[in-house]
């Protein structure tokens, strides 16, 4: 299993695409799940992935490349079904306002869902490698923390309170989490509205026997991750917000036992040898005739110029931002001509990430 | 495009958002610049917790208190924890200190019971600095400019007003939320800016948001094209260079006193042939994002610096300034 993680907007999806497609042409019978609503894996494999079940790709390869997307409020729907214990009790959870709009709002629940489909995934034993793209949130932390928050929130004294029968009331809740929350309680009643804290502890206690389920289930993913055959890969591009966030998802990595496949810097300017110097390169450029062809020239060696300072800012802040970590592996990707948009650009980005490997 | 800064920042709110990576943070920060460059006493907010801002121009830590930062330009890093419990005081006069709320993951609980309330407690924070006013009646800031969360939520952020109000069927916060809808909804207080890259993608996403601030009745500025390759050469000169060849590259360079290697030499030119690559590329999907959503464009240029400095930032603040015809924050100074 591989999991590709990192900031929004630097390629995660298409390294993950990118992954599967290396892993089908080496052989392997390779599924990308994607959990990007914006569909971009579906526009670089040139398949409709809104469907329920995996799409294949055709590619002329030894292994087979199959792609789907993560649907959150069907895959929050199937778990009501399979885990609630009679078919009135799912109903009631689905009919519930407050349940409309959790799968799509609630913190983590977009991750769990994730980790959900993944155990399925697994469970099913079709595939020989499964390339997973994490949501892209805000604090790419907040994936590992999924499985916990969930539950967390499930858990919480809060929802304990929430399932006592009148506790919108305050009545006897002193007594149990003390007084702030029983003020709170009726804060909370004033400024939202009663029906809204019903819906909210008719929705909990239609959940009431369901939680252990959760848990359990969010413990088997975690052991799932922490097997040796299940490898991250921070994906980051060279500037440095999303650069700060892979520095601190390796981190994390580590200190939660994960395997750290290694990093990916997708869109790296090229190398540019030191010599000649930026100055030669200015002075030759602008001795050039004012011709066609000496504006030319000129043009060219600015390029150069250009970058080499874009090469050398981008490899600096990677370097700063791994200072004191030792990825197993950093791999840079280079700026291609054009947008990964289609198979063949795909295959080139694969073909940087295994040729660097 | 707009004429001048008078009618590019003829709001009071000015909503900066744009797809994850396109230096939406960088934008809105130029932005603020080249508004408190004109004079205008700007504030600029930031609700993700990010600290780009104190980053980029190596100020200590924002944090939720309005602090002048340089000159006319102040800055604001809201919390929605701070925010709640700011309206909770305000509203309901309970003093922070009476509460033992963190035990009990409030805001978590609170934003579980109504998707939304936590944007709409970021918001909620902007829209009572827009109301306030200085001593003589004007407002407290000439200008808003919010970094607000990325183009895929952008949307929901913005329209969470509306949606706590569906939500929660009584009570103050409903009248509150409808006020708040109000302002981002009247185009002389509120215009969002989408920031993109000329791209597929970005510009793909941009189109899509542009339509859909729209259907969510919000006004939408020019579009801010960031990180545009300047044009080094023009297609025929791109032309030349390839019939010229490395070879006759480097002898010419080494000429002219800048020895290439063959290496360099061939590596110029891959870089002319992208470079016009990514030129016809930037001038196509100018068309496309002009064609799509009738916007004008400011474009940014990408900055080749070895390092990204706060002169860089009033670089881009003084290109937005003159873009719309006016004269920069670069304007007076050497």
């Amino acid at each position: 299993m591989l999991v590709t993680t990192g900031a929004g907007g630097v390629g995660k999806t298409t390294t993950a695409a990118a992954l599967g497609l290396a892993a089908a042409a080496a052989g392997r019978r390779t599924l990308v799940l994607t959990i990007d609503p914006a569909k971009r894996l579906a526009q670089a494999l040139g398949v409709d992935l809104s469907g329920d079940r995996p799409n294949r790709i055709e590619l002329d390869a030894p292994g087979e490349l199959w792609a789907t997307m993560l649907d959150m409020q069907r895959t929050f729907d199937e778990l009501v079904d399979e885990r609630a214990p009679t078919a009135e009790r799912a109903a009631a959870i689905k009919a519930n306002p407050v349940y409309r709009t959790l799968a799509s709002t609630l913190s983590g629940t977009h991750e769990y869902m994730a980790m959900e489909k993944l155990h399925a995934l697994h469970a099913a034993g079709e595939w020989d490698l499964l390339v997973i793209d994490t949501p892209p949130t805000r604090n790419a932390l907040d994936f590992l923390d999924a499985p916990k928050r969930m539950t967390g929130c499930l858990e919480g004294r809060l929802l304990d309170l929430l399932m006592r029968p009148g506790f919108a009331g305050g009545k006897g809740l002193g007594r149990v989490v003390g007084f702030g929350a029983t003020a709170f309680m009726r804060l909370a009643g004033k400024v939202t509205g009663m029906e809204l804290l019903e819906d909210l502890a008719q929705f909990f206690r239609s959940f009431e026997g369901m939680y252990g389920g959760f848990k359990e289930r969010a413990e088997q993913v975690l052991v799932l991750l922490r097997r040796p055959d299940s490898q991250f890969v921070v994906v980051s591009s060279p500037q440095p917000p999303p650069l700060r966030e892979a520095r601190f998802f390796l981190e994390r990595l580590e200190q939660e036992g994960l395997h750290t496949a290694g990093m990916v810097v997708n869109r790296v300017h090229p190398v540019c040898a030191p010599e000649p110097s930026d100055r030669a390169l200015e002075q030759a450029a602008a001795s050039q005739p004012d011709d066609t062809e000496g504006r030319a020239l000129a043009g060219a060696l600015r390029l150069l110029i250009d970058t080499r300072h874009l090469g050398y800012r981008e490899r600096r802040d990677v370097a700063a931002a791994l200072r004191g970590l030792r990825p197993p592996a950093l791999i840079e990707v280079p700026l291609l001509h054009s947008d990964v948009h289609d198979l063949s650009s795909l295959r080139d980005v694969a073909a940087a990430l295994t040729g660097a490997a | 495009m707009p004429d001048g800064l008078d009618e590019l920042l003829g709001c009071r709110l000015a909503v900066v958002t744009g797809k994850g990576g396109v230096g939406k943070t960088t934008v809105a920060a130029s932005l603020a610049l080249a508004a408190a460059g004109s004079g205008r006493r700007t504030l600029l907010v930031e609700v993700e917790e990010r600290q780009g801002f104190s980053r980029t121009l190596r100020t200590p830590a924002w944090d939720y208190r309005e602090r002048e930062y340089r000159p006319g330009l102040f800055g604001l890093s809201v919390d929605a924890t701070d925010a709640m419990y700011e309206y909770l005081e305000m509203f309901y006069g309970l003093k922070r200190v009476s509460w033992v709320l963190s035990r009990t993951n409030a805001l978590d609980f609170v934003t579980t019971a109504a998707p939304g309330l936590r944007d709409l407690l970021l918001i909620g924070k902007v829209y009572e600095i827009e109301r306030r006013r200085r001593s003589d009646g004007r407002p407290a800031y000439d200008l808003i400019v919010l970094d607000a969360p990325p183009t895929g939520r952008i949307v929901p952020f913005l329209l969470s007003p509306t949606s706590v109000s569906e939500i929660v069927r009584v009570g103050p916060i409903k009248a509150q939320a409808r006020s708040i809808a109000g302002m981002l909804s009247d185009p002389a207080r509120t215009r969002a800016f989408v920031v993109t890259l000329l791209e597929e993608m970005p510009v793909t996403e941009t189109i899509q948001s542009v339509a859909a601030l729209r259907e969510a009745g919000i006004a939408v500025g020019p579009v801010i094209a960031n990180m545009v390759v300047r044009a080094r050469l023009s297609p025929d000169e791109a032309k030349t260079i390839h019939a010229l060849g490395p070879d006759r590259i480097a002898e010419r360079a080494s000429a002219a006193g800048a020895p290439l290697d063959a290496a360099t030499a061939e590596l110029a030119t891959e870089l002319v042939a992208a470079h016009a690559d990514r030129l016809a590329l930037q001038a196509e999907l100018t068309d496309e994002l002009t064609e799509s959503t009738g916007l004008a464009t400011i474009r940014l240029p990408l900055l080749t610096g070895e390092t990204f400095e706060e002169r860089d930032l009033l670089v881009l603040a003084d290109t937005i300034a003159r873009a719309v015809g006016d004269d920069g924050p670069l304007a007076d100074m050497p």
